[in-house]
C-alpha cells in the first residue's frame, strides 16, 4: 500500500522538522473565500506583532491586496503564486521559508487558497491547522467538509455579529462539529469588532508554549 | 479540484513502477479513498487520463475502493458513537477520540506486463 500523495507529505515532514528546530510555529489557516482569514491576521497581527516575531506566508492571491493589507503591522510576507490552483503544497512552502530569517520569527501563518477542500489534503508541514467558516455561509460546513474539521486542530466561527441576519443554527453547528470531530477547539469571533479574539490569542499562547516545550 | 493533483502524483507513481518493471502496458490501477478525501470517481478518472495519455498507463482501469469513515476511542478501542452532546467516550469516559477510517490514499495494486 502506497501513499500516493507520499512526496508531498515527505516534503511537509521535511519543513516540520526543520520548523521544529528554529521553533518556529507554523499555523495552517483554510476557509472559505471571504470568511475573514486575513481580517483575523490583522487582529492577531495588531495584537501580538509588536511583542514576538511573525511572518505570513501569503497564499490566497489574485492580486496583492491582503499582502498589503498585512504590511502596517511590519511583519514579513512571502507570497505564492499558485496561478490559479486549488491549494498550497508543502514544496512551495519549502521554497517560501528561504525568503525567511527564521531565527526573528516565532509564529508563521500560512493564509492557505480559499478553498475548504483541496488545502485539506495537503500537509504543509505546520504545527496544527486551523479552520475559519463564517455565519453567513450556512451552518453545514462540518458536514459538508468533514476532513477540514477532522484534521484542524481549532475552527473559528467568525462574523458573528451577523448572526441575527442569517439563519445560521448554532445547535446544527455544533452538534455536526462533534460528530466529525469531538477535540475540536472552537471560538466565536467578530474579526470587525473584535468579540471573541481575545479567547483566541489566549489559546493560541498557549499552543505556542507547549510547542515551545515539546 | 484536489482530484487533478492526486491524479497527477499518481501518474508519476504508476509511470515509474511500470518503467522499473519493465512493463510494455499498465492494465488496471487499484485505489483505496477514504470517505473523506471526496473524490469524484469521474473527475478523478478523466484528470488520470489527462496526466497519462501517451504513456504506458494510457488505458489503464482505475478501480477506487470506497472506505466509511470510522471514529474510535483511543483509550478503549470502543467505536465512538456521537450522542448529543456528549464529547467522551460513552465506555470509558477518555476524549481521546480519533479517526482511524477515512483519509485513506493508498494505491492498493498495480497490474500490467
Ligand atoms: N460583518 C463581518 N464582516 C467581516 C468579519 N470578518 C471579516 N469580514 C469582512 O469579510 C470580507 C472578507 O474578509 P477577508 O478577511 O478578506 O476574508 P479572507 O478571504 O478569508 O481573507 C471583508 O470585507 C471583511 O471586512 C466579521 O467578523 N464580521
Ligand atoms: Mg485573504
Ligand atoms: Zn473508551
Amino acid at each position: 500500500m502506497k501513499n500516493i500523495l507520499d512526496r508531498n507529505q515527505n516534503k511537509a515532514e521535511e519543513v516540520r522538522s526543520l520548523l521544529r528546530r528554529r521553533n518556529v510555529m507554523m499555523v495552517n489557516i483554510i476557509s472559505s473565500p471571504g470568511a475573514g482569514k486575513t481580517t483575523l491576521l490583522e487582529r492577531t497581527c495588531e495584537a501580538l506583532s509588536a511583542r514576538m516575531g511573525i511572518g505570513v506566508i501569503e497564499g490566497d492571491v489574485t492580486t496583492d491586496r491582503d499582502a498589503q493589507r498585512l504590511k502596517k503591522y511590519n511583519i514579513p510576507i512571502v507570497a505564492i503564486n499558485t496561478e490559479g490552483g486549488c491549494h498550497l503544497d508543502s514544496h512551495s512552502i519549502y521554497r517560501a521559508l528561504e525568503n525567511f530569517d527564521l531565527d526573528s520569527i516565532r509564529l508563521l501563518f500560512v493564509e492557505n487558497v480559499g478553498n475548504l477542500i483541496c488545502p485539506s489534503q495537503f500537509d504543509l508541514g505546520e504545527a496544527f491547522k486551523l479552520a475559519v467558516v463564517s455565519t453567513a455561509e450556512g451552518d453545514d460546513k462540518p458536514a459538508k467538509y468533514p476532513m477540514l474539521f477532522s484534521g484542524a486542530r481549532a475552527v473559528i466561527l467568525n462574523k458573528t455579529d451577523i448572526l441575527p441576519y442569517t439563519n445560521f443554527s448554532m445547535d446544527a453547528f455544533l452538534s455536526d462539529m462533534n460528530v466529525i470531530n469531538p477535540r475540536i477547539k472552537i471560538f466565536m469571533t467578530s474579526a470587525v469588532h473584535g468579540e471573541g479574539i481575545r479567547e483566541w490569542l489566549e489559546w493560541l499562547g498557549q499552543q505556542l508554549e507547549a510547542y515551545n516545550a515539546g | 479540484m484536489h482530484e487533478l493533483r492526486i491524479a497527477t502524483d499518481l501518474a508519476e507513481i504508476v509511470e515509474r513502477y511500470a518503467s522499473e518493471a519493465g512493463w510494455q502496458v499498465v492494465e488496471k490501477v487499484n485505489l483505496t479513498f477514504g470517505q473523506f478525501i471526496q473524490v469524484v470517481p469521474d473527475l478523478f478518472e478523466a484528470a488520470f487520463r489527462e496526466a497519462t495519455r501517451g504513456t504506458v498507463a494510457a488505458g489503464a482501469e482505475i478501480d477506487i475502493e470506497i472506505i466509511p469513515a470510522e471514529m474510535r476511542c483511543l483509550g478503549c478501542g470502543a467505536p465512538y458513537i456521537p450522542a448529543g452532546d456528549l464529547h467522551a467516550c460513552k465506555s470509558c469516559g477518555s476524549e481521546e477520540i480519533d479517526l482511524i477510517h477515512g483519509k485513506e490514499l493508498y494505491i492498493k495494486s498495480i497490474e500490467g506486463g
